[in-house]
């Protein structure tokens, strides 16, 4: 819904302004078509086309003035509208309006987009208000008033001084402040001096200095002049790198135009001073950004660079003396003469005075151009004015600083941006490049993409750069193709420090930031990629066959079922999934499919619907399995008995691939049911039994052998199984304990009080359960969601859901938390129980207290905080406690030569999950705590490879690795024609709302044929690009 | 192969005279270089000792220039330079994938020009759109929000595949 604030002048004159910066291609044929039917209609219309807006995300861009209307992602094909209803009827064109991506709502107004209202725009002021071809533009708005002020009313000692007491640092990237380095040159002998400007901008993700010139060139011009006034220069350069063709065409006009003007030249306005001011373009070298690689390159040599002293201010361009500085600091110099040393020094932070511009890019809302005062903490620059990360995915990290910075991860995301915070966390401030990661970035990746580029930079002057850089990149190569070595990340910082060192320039000295920040931050990454041959991001091609596949944890060849299913083969799609999941139908309904967040599809326009289609792939094969051939058990090919404890997907999965693998396995299950939390925790409308029951059964005929009933307790034991010739056992007992709250006044005996997993199993299994009219339900994850959905179905008026974090934070589906907001749930956030209220034993209510998010923690999740004095009070006749699960080894007995934690787990090997007996080994929520039910099948198969490896003595490790096929699968022709246009997935139906809570039906449904053959015809085979 | 002869001698002497312009410049070697290549679409190797001799430098001194700056070339490009943004942005955004289609849709690797002389292929190592990455320029146009299906259409459009 559009909010309709927009008033359309009807009388006057209208500016329409075009951004012909190079973030908007096609503007030149926006503004040709505007101004030609502006002058066809013979409206009061003034076109005028403008430099970068800095919103770039946006682009192209057009802002229709006075009344101050911003229309984004504009093409030709508008025009005519825009002409048509805003211009004659005085209307807003609504569809052109931008969006809010955190809001959804419409935003008319240029300043009410909260990307330009929260910035500070002191250096670009002008940029996208002026026409930069038009010096006349920016005299109008004051502009070379400085200029006459510095030449006329001040000394070029006082000008060094008002810089001075504004405190401006250079803004290139060191912050060595400004003044001092022009002092020192106004004081060094030798003539001429020689003033640059330094626009070599090469830093990949930043664009700042480029839009800057293209927006507003003659700002840095007049930087540049009173800067030449100020340290008494008489030659002038400013050196733009080659591969920014607009800034350079938008530079050689404002340099004949000042010249016109009597601005550079012989005796300036009279006043006695001369400068000749030229433009040099840059090659094709970033090493040349470095000051004195670019006076080389300027005087026409090989750009690299020299030690320091002298310093260019004592002995630069041509052995004298010279100043260089970057455009944003040179654009800041004309306002702070303008409005005063004070008004500038009273932005920012102590030591970091002004503003700051970012390219703020990677993954993120809104990218572009940001200004704001130093000292603003990173959470407001990512996620205020840009709005956050897109497509719903998690912020992992920023990359200050380019090649030469470092990645920030979420966890100091409340640092402020200042020069020494970002030092502080190992990164630079730099030119201003600040790239957005989100958990589709891996961070190896990262580290050898800015190696890669500056091995090619480096000069070659200093070995260790030279030397070292190559031997990084080779090192990170390795890693990220799946053949890094244990020793390499220590052989990593061990060059990394001897490269920082030893070089001489910025270049050297600052490169091995982005692999030192790295290997700090995410190590964990790395060590994934070595030992494991895993990319968590599922990026590096060469450690998988498609990303899904890489991310699902039982690593299933999801591209050959989806084409299977595409093709109509689905008996075909359901063994390829059972290669490595035994459970397809249970995973077609409840899987948290991680693979979907990983699919490429979903770059484009939406992922796969992965899940669902597994679903439909097991339904059929279900529906179909009378004219099915009947299951055979595995052949067995090994006589060792394995035993397996639990009969939870954990265990029968575990049991299951021993079966393939031909081990006699046999589960001891201790209920009269298997399916271990899916058969008591799962409610019937997300999962119903009849599908556990037929997934046992297929289990059971593949020769696994399940003995209900059968607790493993203090009479038979463990200890007893392997006596009783079981040459291994694999635990799989579950996380069935139900955390406390930890609150006054949480007693068992309550009438009322009821614990979530308790609640769900009674529910299950057909117990009467009585429940109130309001019902307070405490936790965020599943067990909580359906706890809630369940007491709603069993007729209580009221369910609130009381959770301490915010929806962010909740680890349940987008699916389910829907459904249950649907269904009637009511969710309060940041809200945390602090006593349960009873009255005679009965439920009155809870006490609670309002929370906020403080610091985020390691993970990068904000730690919520109680806040003080906002206490209140919750009526409630039931309350429901699920704050999660632990495993429950009461089991075991208590001499039991199993070692265990502190915290009452046992004590595993993550690789090969063994514990410190011989032959006993356990995995699944029992060792790790309550997770997800693919990470449980995962930690069975894993099991499985690692009893086989025993059995065989063998002590490696184990290694799975998506392995290629050996044969190209065969290519499934995509039937409909490529467009440009987005397809996106079709919806999974469900029920009746209605319908819903008044049973325990089922409430998704399964994709027709039709459909599921469509959706499936969407992968784009990333499997087939080997 | 005799038609390219006399197209290089006219070339020489064409050189020769933009040469002298530079003559009496202060620092004039990369300003020279770059305008040559602007003429020719590249530097040729034969006008390196006639460069070398107007400016009063040896022959290695322009050839070390020419070899360190990445932008100048001294073999012919393509009629068309397609260059993929190979910048940070672009990289985060899935870069890499949209070079490696490039690749397959024109046949060449990166540094190659298809054997009609129609595509060079470059990559560049930020082009400053990184709002609009991945990005991939042809000559002066840029094409941002690159995806595989962009790929297979602009190609498809100059004629190709």
């Amino acid at each position: 819904m559009v909010e309709e604030k927009a008033t359309v002048s009807t009388n006057g004159q209208h500016t329409i302004l075009v951004c012909r910066g190079s973030g908007c291609p096609g503007s030149d044929e926006i503004l040709r078509r505007l101004e030609e039917k502006v002058t066809q209609n013979g409206l009061p219309v003034e076109v005028k086309p403008t430099g970068c807006h800095g919103f770039c995300q946006a682009g192209p861009t057009v802002i229709v003035e006075p009344e101050d209307v911003f229309y984004c992602h504009v093409s030709v094909d508008d025009i005519d509208e825009i002409i048509q209803k805003h211009l004659c009827a005085h209307e807003v064109v609504n569809r052109l309006l931008y969006i809010d991506p955190v809001t959804g709502q419409a935003v008319p107004h240029y300043s009410d987009i909260n990307f330009y209202k929260k910035q500070e725009r002191v250096v670009l002021r002008n940029c996208g208000h002026i026409n930069p071809e038009r010096i006349d533009d920016y005299l109008a708005r004051g502009g070379y008033l400085s200029l006459r002020k510095v030449l006329f009313q001040m000394t070029p000692g006082q000008v060094i001084e008002e810089i001075k007491k504004a405190g401006l640092r250079g803004r290139g990237g060191a912050g060595f402040p400004t003044a001092v380095k022009w002092e020192l040159c106004r004081n060094a002998p030798g003539s001429p001096k020689y003033m640059i400007c330094n626009a070599d901008e090469g830093d990949p993700g930043a664009f700042m200095d480029r839009c800057i010139l293209e927006a507003d060139p003659h700002s840095v011009l007049e930087g540049l002049i009173i800067a030449a006034y100020a340290i008494g220069a008489s030659g002038g350069y400013v050196y733009c790198r080659a591969e920014k063709p607009l800034a350079i065409e938008r530079l050689k006009i404002a340099l004949r135009q000042v010249k016109e003007h009597g601005l550079t030249g012989d005796n300036i306005l009279g006043s006695g001073f001369s400068l000749q001011l030229d433009l040099r373009e840059g090659a094709g070298a970033f090493v040349c950004g470095e000051e004195t690689a670019l006076m080389m390159s300027i005087e026409g040599r090989r750009g690299m660079p020299r030690p320091r002293p002298p310093f260019p201010a004592q002995s630069g361009l041509d052995g004298k003396p010279t100043i260089i500085n970057n455009v944003k600091t040179l654009a800041t110099v004309p306002i702070i003469i303008d409005r005063g040393a004070d008004w500038y020094a009273g932005i920012g932070t102590e030591k970091s005075k002004g503003t700051v511009v970012f390219a703020l890019t990677g993954k993120i809302a809104n990218s572009g151009l940001v200004e704001v005062p130093m000292g603003t903490p990173l959470s407001k620059v990512i996620f205020d004015i840009g709005g956050g990360i897109p497509r719903g995915k998690r912020f992992k990290a920023v990359q200050t600083g380019g090649p030469s910075g470092g990645c920030i991860p979420a966890r100091f995301m409340d640092s402020p941006v200042d020069y020494e915070s970002l030092t502080k966390l190992g990164s630079i401030m730099g030119s201003g490049g600040m790239v957005v990661m989100d958990d589709a970035t891996c961070m190896v990746d990262i580290a050898r993409f800015f190696l890669n580029f500056t091995q090619a930079e480096s000069c070659g002057k200093c070995v260790p750069c030279r030397l070292g850089t190559r031997q990084m990149l080779e090192i990170l190569t390795r890693i990220t193709e799946g053949k890094g070595r244990e020793s390499d990340i220590e052989t990593l910082l061990n060059i990394a420090k001897t490269v920082k060192e030893c070089s001489l320039c910025g270049l050297g000295q600052t490169c091995p930031n982005p692999v030192l920040t790295t290997l700090a931050y995410f190590r964990d990454e790395y060590e994934a990629h070595i030992k494991e041959k895993k990319c968590p991001a599922a990026v590096c091609d060469a450690l998988m066959i498609s990303p899904c596949q890489h991310t699902c944890p039982v690593g299933i060849n999801i591209p050959k079922y989806v084409a299977h299913i595409a093709a109509g083969e689905y008996l075909e799609a359901v063994e390829t999934i059972r290669e490595r999941n035994p459970f397809p139908a249970i995973c077609g309904r409840i899987c948290h499919h991680p693979c979907e967040g990983k699919c490429r599809r979903g770059e484009l326009d939406e992922p796969v619907a992965i899940r669902g289609l597994k679903r439909f792939a097991a339904d059929w094969y279900f529906e179909h399995i009378g004219e099915l051939p009947e299951p055979e058990p595995f052949p067995q090919t090994h006589s060792q008995k394995v035993a397996v404890v639990g009969a939870g997907p954990c265990g029968l999965s575990c049991a299951y691939f021993l079966a393939q693998m031909g081990y006699p396995a046999t589960v001891f299950e201790a209920l009269p049911v298997g399916g271990g939390m899916l058969s008591v925790a799962i409610p019937d409308f997300r999962l119903p039994r009849e599908v556990i029951q037929r997934e046992i059964d297929y289990i059971a005929k593949r020769g696994v052998e399940i003995r209900y009933s059968t607790p493993i307790d203090v009479n038979f034991t463990v200890e007893g199984l392997r006596k009783n010739g079981f040459e291994a056992v694999f635990i799989a007992a579950g996380a069935q304990r139900s955390q406390r709250i930890g609150i006054p006044g949480e007693l068992e005996d309550l009438e009322g009080f009821y614990y979530g997993l308790r609640f769900l199993r009674d529910v299950k299994v057909g117990k009467s359960v009585r429940i109130g009219r309001r019902v307070a339900v405490v936790g965020g994850g599943n067990v909580a969601l359906d706890s809630s959905r369940t007491a709603l179905r069993l007729g209580a008026d009221e369910v609130s859901i009381f959770y301490r974090r915010s929806r962010e934070e909740m680890p349940v589906t987008e699916v389910e938390y829907n459904e249950a907001l649907a269904e009637g749930v009511q969710v309060n956030f940041l809200v945390s129980p602090t006593r349960i209220v009873s009255d005679k034993w009965k439920i009155a209510g809870l006490q609670c207290t309002h929370m906020r998010l403080g610091e985020p923690d390691d993970s990068g999740r904000r730690r919520p905080v109680p806040v003080s004095g906002s206490e209140f009070f919750a009526d409630a006749d039931t309350v429901i406690a699920a704050v999660g699960q632990a495993p429950d080894l009461s089991f075991l007995p208590p001499d039991s030569a199993l070692e265990r934690t502190r915290w009452e787990r046992l004590v595993v090997d993550d690789n090969r999950l063994a514990t410190n007996v011989p032959g006993v080994f356990a995995g699944g929520d029992f060792v790790f705590g309550p997770g997800m039910v693919v990470e449980a099948i995962a930690a069975g198969r894993r099991g499985a490879i690692a009893i086989d490896k025993y059995l065989k003595g063998d002590t490696s490790r184990v290694e799975i690795y998506d392995l290629k096929p050996g044969i190209i699968e065969e290519v499934i022709s995509r039937e409909e024609e490529e467009t440009w246009e987005p397809q996106f997935r079709p919806e999974i139906s469900r029920l009746p709302v209605e319908e819903r809570k008044q049973s325990f039906k089922e409430t998704e449904l399964a994709f027709s044929e039709e459909r599921a053959r469509q959706e499936a015809k969407r992968c784009l085979r990333c499997d087939l690009e080997k | 192969m005799a038609k390219k002869k006399i197209v290089a001698q006219a070339d020489l002497a064409r050189i020769e005279t933009v040469i002298a312009e530079y003559q009496n410049e202060r620092w004039a070697l990369l300003p020279l270089l770059e305008r040559i290549q602007q003429e020719f679409g590249f530097i040729p190797p034969s006008s390196i000792g006639l460069i070398a001799k107007g400016l009063r430098l040896f022959p290695a001194q322009v050839q070390g220039v020419i070899t360190f700056y990445a932008q100048l070339y001294t073999t012919p490009r393509g009629k068309n330079i397609v260059r993929v943004c190979r910048g940070t942005a672009c990289h985060v955004r899935g870069g890499k994938t949209i070079l490696k289609l490039v690749k397959r849709h024109l046949g060449i690797q990166e540094g190659e020009i298809t054997p009609d002389f129609e595509y060079s292929l470059e990559t560049v190592a930020c082009i400053g759109c990184c709002a609009l990455a991945p990005n991939m320029v042809i000559n002066r146009n840029i094409y941002g929000r690159m995806n595989p299906k962009k790929v297979a259409l602009i190609f498809g459009q100059h004629g190709r595949q």
